[in-house]
């Protein structure tokens, strides 16, 4: 019987570990979605230098848990994150709306995406 | 990374019920869970062995669930007769004094080729001379003929043989196992000693040496050796 408990107990600590991993996950996403939607709020008011400076800080912020979220997601989610925040950085850095305000829907959309996909929900179990 | 988790349990009880519909002679010695275990964590394994752009815990989070649910399912096993029965089915009489049952065969799969396959491999050919054939949970067919039918046994002639025990093999291939010779209360001088009464000086003329329980011994010589 006490195997039985050994592999219970190991159940519910691995799906313990992988619920927090995805509260965590979202809760990291929702961060930096939100730095990058003032950014584009800062961008609307011509505030570019400040729009520059909090993208880059959502970057530093994603670069900070890199090893951690090359452990647990995808590489290719994760590489193509890294290179929308690159390429949207080098766009507040030309200063050309159009193309900023599209590469940073994306960007968003992406972070939204890696997270979704990872939420206990039928549509993604099925 | 809990919906791998999620799906890989879903996937293994349904592949588990997969394989006891598909009756027992799909089975092959092992339990459905040891089976699906075994066709599962090896593909589980592949993939991130293969592609280095999913993270190796894709693969071994599952692989530790497998395990896990594996274990559990094991010691329930164990624990209880009605769950075995559930998981790992009853054994079936296929055929009772001489007759093949049409209905237990059907439900479990299993032609008449396969059953006179393998009552050939128990040496019978005559299916009258078969009094119970049952098909074990793990596949594998027992046959009982009428005890007319069995082989004789020294009980039944009223014999009384004695008992050789097991053998422990002194010799291999030119080597002596000092750890067997020694846990019969045997010694090299006792084994040589036997060589020399049958004009061996070496250990590595010989290839194989066994003795039993009784000190009987059984001497293969090395190839080539006069």
């Amino acid at each position: 019987m006490k195997r039985l408990w050994i592999a219970l107990g190991l159940l519910a600590l691995l799906l313990l570990l992988t619920i927090c991993h995805t509260h965590s996950l979202q809760h990291f996403t929702n961060h930096l979605t939100g730095q990058l939607e003032e950014a584009e709020t800062l961008v609307q008011q011509e505030q570019w230098e400040q729009a520059r400076q909090l993208t880059q800080s959502a970057l530093d912020t994603w670069n900070r848990q890199d090893i951690r979220l090359h452990v647990l997601l995808r590489h290719a989610d994760t590489d193509q994150i890294h290179a929308g925040f690159q390429e949207v950085l080098a766009l507040l850095n030309s200063r050309e709306y159009g193309e900023y305000a599209a590469a940073n829907a994306r960007l968003i959309s992406q972070l939204h995406l890696l997270s979704e996909a990872e939420q206990l929900n039928l549509k993604n179990i099925l | 990374m809990v919906i791998a988790m999620v799906r890989t349990i879903l996937l293994y009880l349904i592949i588990i019920a997969g394989i006891r519909l598909m009756g027992k002679r799909q089975i092959g010695e092992l339990e459905p869970s040891e089976l699906v275990l075994a066709l599962l964590i090896a593909d589980l394994a592949a993939v991130p062995m293969q592609d280095f752009g999913i993270p190796l815990l894709t693969g071994l989070l599952p692989i530790l669930t497998l395990l896990c649910l594996t274990m559990a399912l094991s010691v329930l096993t164990m624990k209880s007769i009605k769950f075995r029965a559930i998981l790992c089915g009853r054994p079936s009489i296929i055929v009772k004094d001489g007759v093949p049952l049409k209905r237990e065969m059907q439900k479990n799969r299993f032609t008449l080729d396969e059953l006179m396959e393998e009552l050939r491999m128990n040496g019978i050919t005559d299916l009258a001379t078969v009094h119970y054939a049952i098909l074990e949970t793990n596949g594998q067919l027992s046959v009982l003929p009428y005890a007319v039918h069995q082989p004789p046994s020294a009980h039944t002639l009223k014999m009384n043989p004695q008992e050789p025990g097991l053998p422990a093999v002194l010799i291999n291939d030119g080597r002596i196992m000092t750890r067997a010779l020694h846990l019969r209360g045997l010694d090299e001088a006792w084994l040589y000693q036997q060589l020399h009464q049958r004009n061996i000086r070496e250990a590595r003329d010989v290839f194989l040496l066994t003795v039993d329980e009784r000190n009987q011994i059984y001497l293969v010589e090395q190839e080539g050796r006069q």
